[in-house]
């Protein structure tokens, strides 16, 4: 008896610091963060939310269609402050990565990216040392 | 004793197996894979994350709407649906594709600064939100007051009018009514290749062009995710619409030559210049069959 309450002590406990965890994730915090630090004279398109699931999710991606001569600017912001711990790369449709704002070994709030081909392209979204997991990005575009 | 380690086992690998969603590009793989079973097994359930990435993935109807002032397009009203028609569209079919076409309607007045246009659309824009029950997502107070002074305030409009529809798109999602997102989508897409179509037969604009063959590529997610929902009502009648434009889309090639990007740090912001190039390969005939089909898929749903 004594350890059938221990395991359904246990599966409980467990559980409940899961969703406790699960739940600590308001990425739309970090959304109107993230707008705020875009440059003037870009336009808001998406948000994306990063939410990592306590460290259970490695990598949150996304597809994007972007336009020829069209600039996007990513802009991140997590819950560790800035971009800490966050880290969003952007790929081609063939998965040949274009750019990372983790360079030179610093998390930066983001990239502009100078698009010259209509297509099909991912962003990824991992996680580097990372505490909460958790954050959000916006995409704004230029022509 | 192992009952319960089972069910312990059984909790974990659940919840495992939900927290990895499918990478996009696989996804894209599975969605047209199981598209093609459907037809076979209508009951297959699609993964709620591909349609979800799909759905994420269609461009704001604003990159055209702004590209077309760009390329120095006059503002003309009868271009746009009368917002007067709002209370005709009685089913929720017709309310999630009208409410895209008038959000896209609502951010090309606002970018033209036509206010009194704006406002209008944006009570159009309420009534049917309102009616799909997704009105409370909608700030319409917020964008009233920053529609009446749009001169002052156009990037904050334009941004606040995009995360609501945002907003709304996410919601929408969360209820599990995709197929309604997807219409809303659906509208505003077919409003912005509308609207650039009109403007590239008054100003034969080259870039405009060019934007209408590039559509292809969104045309073809649009129709993967309607397909899912093939037997709603409503639904086969717009995608049989959408398919005929597929295949004149089909004819379209879009060239890309791969070419390393180059990236340069500055004040700790990262500028990467893609040198790799797509060049659109589209016929005036082809143009011609897509801006009269685009009109009369329009007008079906509009009137």
């Amino acid at each position: 008896m004594k350890r059938l309450i221990f395991w359904i002590a246990l599966l409980f406990g467990t559980l409940f610091s899961t969703w406790s965890v699960m739940g600590q994730c308001n990425s739309e915090l970090y959304v109107n963060k993230s707008m705020k630090s875009l440059e003037s004279g870009f336009q808001y398109s998406k948000s994306y939310r990063i939410d990592g699931r306590g460290g259970n999710r490695r990598k949150v991606e996304y597809t994007c269609v972007f336009s020829k001569d069209t600039n996007y600017q990513i802009r991140i912001t997590g819950k560790d402050g800035a971009a800490q711990g966050l880290i969003g790369t952007l790929y081609d449709s063939k998965r040949n990565e274009l750019v990372s704002s983790f360079y030179n070994n610093k998390f930066l709030e983001g990239w502009t990216f100078k698009c010259r081909a209509t297509g099909i392209y991912y962003l990824s979204f991992t996680f580097k040392n990372s505490k909460s997991y958790c954050g959000a990005a916006v995409l704004a575009f230029r022509r | 004793m192992r009952k319960l380690y089972l069910l312990f086992f059984a909790t974990f690998t659940v919840w495992a197996c939900s927290s990895n969603s499918a990478p996009s590009n696989e996804a894209d793989t599975q969605l047209a894979k199981v598209e093609g079973s459907l037809d076979e097994a209508a009951s297959i359930k699609v993964d709620d994350d591909i349609i979800n990435d799909i759905l994420q993935s269609i461009p704001s109807p604003l990159e055209i709407s702004l590209l077309i002032k760009e390329v120095g397009s006059y503002y003309n009203k009868a271009d746009l649906n009368d917002h007067g028609k709002v209370s005709t569209y009685s089913t929720n079919f017709d309310k999630a594709l009208n409410l895209g076409i008038y959000g896209t309607d609502l951010g090309y007045a606002n970018i033209y600064n036509k206010n009194q246009d704006a406002l209008n659309y944006l009570n159009s824009v309420q009534n049917l939100a309102e009616g799909l029950t997704i009105g409370q997502f909608f700030d319409y107070a917020t964008l009233k007051s920053l529609a009446e002074s749009a001169d002052q305030n156009l990037d904050a409009l334009l941004r606040t009018t995009t995360a609501n529809f945002e907003k709304i798109n996410y919601h929408l999602r969360q209820q599990k009514r995709e197929h309604l997102s997807i219409l809303l989508l659906t509208g505003g897409w077919l409003e912005a290749v509308y609207l650039t179509t009109l403007v590239h037969q008054r100003t034969n604009n080259e870039v405009l062009r060019e934007k209408i063959g590039e559509q292809k590529i969104v045309l073809d997610r649009i129709l993967l995710v309607l397909d899912v929902y093939k037997t709603r009502n409503g639904f086969a009648e717009l995608i049989a619409d959408l398919k005929k434009l597929q295949s004149i889309y089909n004819q379209i090639e879009i060239e890309t030559v791969y070419e390393e990007p180059t990236m340069v740090e500055k004040d700790g912001v990262l500028v990467v210049v893609d040198n790799t190039k797509s060049v659109v390969n589209i016929t005036d005939r082809d143009i011609d069959t897509i801006t009269s089909l685009t009109k009369s898929i329009r007008n079906k749903i509009i009137n």
